[in-house]
């Protein structure tokens, strides 16, 4: 291309993925100065790795670490592993299997903070689902569940939330698998879960892939359920970093955001890769 | 091996019938042809053979066994798709030992069976590629041999030279029939091209709006339709509508139709006075000496090679017919004759 194709091009791209670069680029820019001691709105600004190394000798942000990896691997794992039967259930249009689809959907439309208020409704110390328990006669009296030590709550608003995004990603994918292929699988003697193992999760590996990169990064870096729905003895990444911001330690907060970034991106990567790897052992 | 005993199969979807109480039987080793225009059921009943589709009533027997209700997998069949089916993301050797390896077959066993296949169907070159890296008739060949590995008791094929073209389709189709006397195989093997079925089948199964119309050799089929469908479907067919005027003793039946006074041969006497009758462009005798005379004018000539097709009118009935005598032109008048013995008596009309 000539460089007048490439100015032209360039400013085409320059109102969208240019703004968007841009802006993300200053920010991360801004995060990572500012966790090597620049930008210091408190004291003196200059190269330093001492905000790195105290923030890694703090046994809080070790375990906001582990706690959230934990968060965002479960969340992704799970979303993917329900997405997939509902996304070969709706290969094939049936009577009613449009609105089982939108109605599945549904929680891509609802804000996460509306989603996590609504859970906590149900299962609050007077909530529906203690009273349903007990009115079964399965519990005596109320349990708490709210704000649980393992964060089952907050996996489950993830899944929740994310489920249906994985659910449009592999219902393409699934949907392009002919139904040739798939019948060829069965008459060669394969079972329901030796077709899914062998024949459609390698062929939607690549969806597959993307709805658990892109979940695992929404979970990993998650606030709101976190908030309302997560435990209190321990704290997600997003919620220390918001704390250091808080109380005005914005070098400490762009350590953990720093840190969080290269979780997702070392995290997306071993994820992509030991799917792939998993796939490639099922393909013989 | 084993053969295929269908009893009684129907299939209906929401009310449409899609087989119609459809019985037969296939030998061990034969090599069976489902014929017939789309939508006349052939594919449903080789589904129904396949395990895919469960008749809505009937039974069939693989090898004296009932499996109406045995799912595909479960069933000692193995299926050729149209579109080969091949796994896109498996090498050929991987699409190959597929079935092999789901069946759990011992690794000795399985390479032993590999080998002949691949030696058979010429495949060792390929065996690293992937489906998307190999031509059509490489294709078709990795699917047949993915099916044959299975050494199954019935080999079914699903139109598999549809994708291919004129000459390579000669070749598979050779191979095939080939591979299915090697190996012994039970074979059923659905086509809309009549040549094929034709040139490939022991038996053809012409099938009519979810019926079979007539199970015959394909000689039989060709020189003996029993209804004007069949004639018609198969090969060229000049069928005419005829009155019987009268039978005499030996075996000749006299019949009025709209060319004139045509004497077929009968071998009984025929079930009404009206009926249809065909006979083939290629029996008619342009030298004009036997019996059976008729004239006509061409109204339509088209050359063919090896030879030239006649469009005939007479009497407001159009019929054509086939000589290897190029000179003749369109408006000309010819004159021809019939044998009594090549002129076949179909259906009655009511």
């Amino acid at each position: 291309m000539t460089l007048k194709k490439w100015l032209l091009v360039l400013a085409l791209l320059a109102p969208g993925l240019g703004l968007i670069v841009g802006l993300i680029g200053v920010a991360v820019y801004i995060a990572v100065a500012q966790s090597f001691g620049y930008y210091n709105l408190s004291g003196e600004s200059g190269f330093s790795l001492d905000f790195w190394s105290d923030m890694l000798a703090r046994k809080v942000f070790n375990r906001a670490v582990v706690y959230s990896i934990y968060v965002g691997v479960i969340s992704s794992v799970l979303a993917v592993m329900l997405a997939y039967p509902l996304a070969i259930w709706l290969r094939k249009p049936f009577p009613g299997s449009l609105t089982i689809g939108a109605i599945l959907k549904a929680p891509l439309l609802v804000h996460g903070l509306v989603a996590a208020f609504l859970f906590i409704n149900v299962i609050a110390y007077h909530g529906i689902l203690n009273q349903f328990m007990q009115g079964l006669g399965i519990w005596d009296a109320p349990k708490r569940l709210q704000n649980d030590r393992a964060a089952i709550g907050v996996i489950i608003l993830q899944v929740w939330k994310q489920m249906p995004f994985a659910l449009l990603l592999l219902t393409g994918a699934v949907q392009s698998i002919s139904d040739d292929v798939l019948n060829a699988a069965r008459d060669l003697g394969a079972g329901g879960f030796a077709r899914f193992r062998k024949v459609i999760a390698p062929l939607t590996v690549s969806a597959m892939q993307a709805a658990l990169i892109i979940i695992f990064i929404g979970a990993l870096a998650d606030f709101s359920f976190q908030v309302i729905a997560g435990p209190t003895n321990r704290q997600s990444l997003s919620q220390l970093m918001v704390f250091f911001k808080s109380g005005g330690r914005w070098n400490d907060a762009a350590v953990v955001g720093v840190s969080l970034m290269i979780i997702a991106i070392l995290g997306s990567g071993l994820l992509a890769a030991v799917t792939r790897m998993t796939m490639r052992g099922r393909l013989a | 091996m084993g053969g295929i005993s269908a009893r009684n199969l129907r299939m209906e979807f929401d009310g449409f019938v899609a087989v119609r109480d459809v019985s037969f039987e296939v030998a061990s080793g034969e090599f069976v042809t489902l014929l017939g225009p789309s939508g006349c059921g052939k594919t449903t009943l080789l589904k129904m053979i396949s395990g895919f589709l469960t008749p809505t009533a009937g039974d069939i027997l693989l090898a004296g066994r009932d499996v109406t209700r045995t799912p595909p997998e479960k069933r000692d069949t193995a299926l050729c798709f149209q579109s080969y089916a091949l796994f896109p993301h498996l090498t050929v050797m991987e699409n190959l030992e597929f079935g092999l390896r789901q069946k759990r077959v011992a690794a000795a066993d399985r390479k032993e069976r590999l080998d002949a296949v691949i030696g058979n169907l010429d495949l060792s070159l390929h065996l690293s590629k992937l489906p998307n890296q190999l031509s059509g008739g490489q294709q078709q060949r990795v699917a047949l041999g993915r099916a044959l590995v299975m050494r199954p008791s019935v080999i079914l094929f699903d139109e598999p030279l549809s994708n291919l073209d004129a000459k390579l389709r000669d070749q598979v189709r050779i191979e095939i029939r080939r591979i299915q006397r090697d190996f012994g195989l039970t074979a059923i093997y659905v086509t809309h091209d009549q040549a094929e079925a034709l040139a490939m089948s022991d038996r053809v199964f012409v099938m009519n709006g979810g019926r079979i119309e007539q199970s015959d050799t394909p000689e039989d089929l060709y020189g003996a339709p029993k209804t004007s469908f069949v004639a018609d479907f198969i090969g060229n067919a000049n069928v005419l509508d005829a009155e019987v005027k009268s039978v005499n003793g030996a075996g000749i039946v006299e019949l009025s139709t709209p060319i004139g006074l045509l004497r077929a041969a009968c071998s009984g006497r025929p079930q009404g006075s009206k009926i249809r009758i065909c006979w083939r462009p290629e029996h008619a005798n342009l030298a004009a000496t036997g019996e059976n005379r008729l004239s006509a004018r061409v109204t339509h000539r088209a050359f063919q090679g090896h030879f030239t097709d006649l469009h005939l009118n007479e009497g407001g009935a159009d019929y054509r017919v086939q000589t290897n005598m190029p000179g003749i032109r369109e408006g000309d008048t010819i004159a021809f004759s019939l044998r009594p013995d090549q002129i076949v008596l179909l259906e009655t009309v009511a």
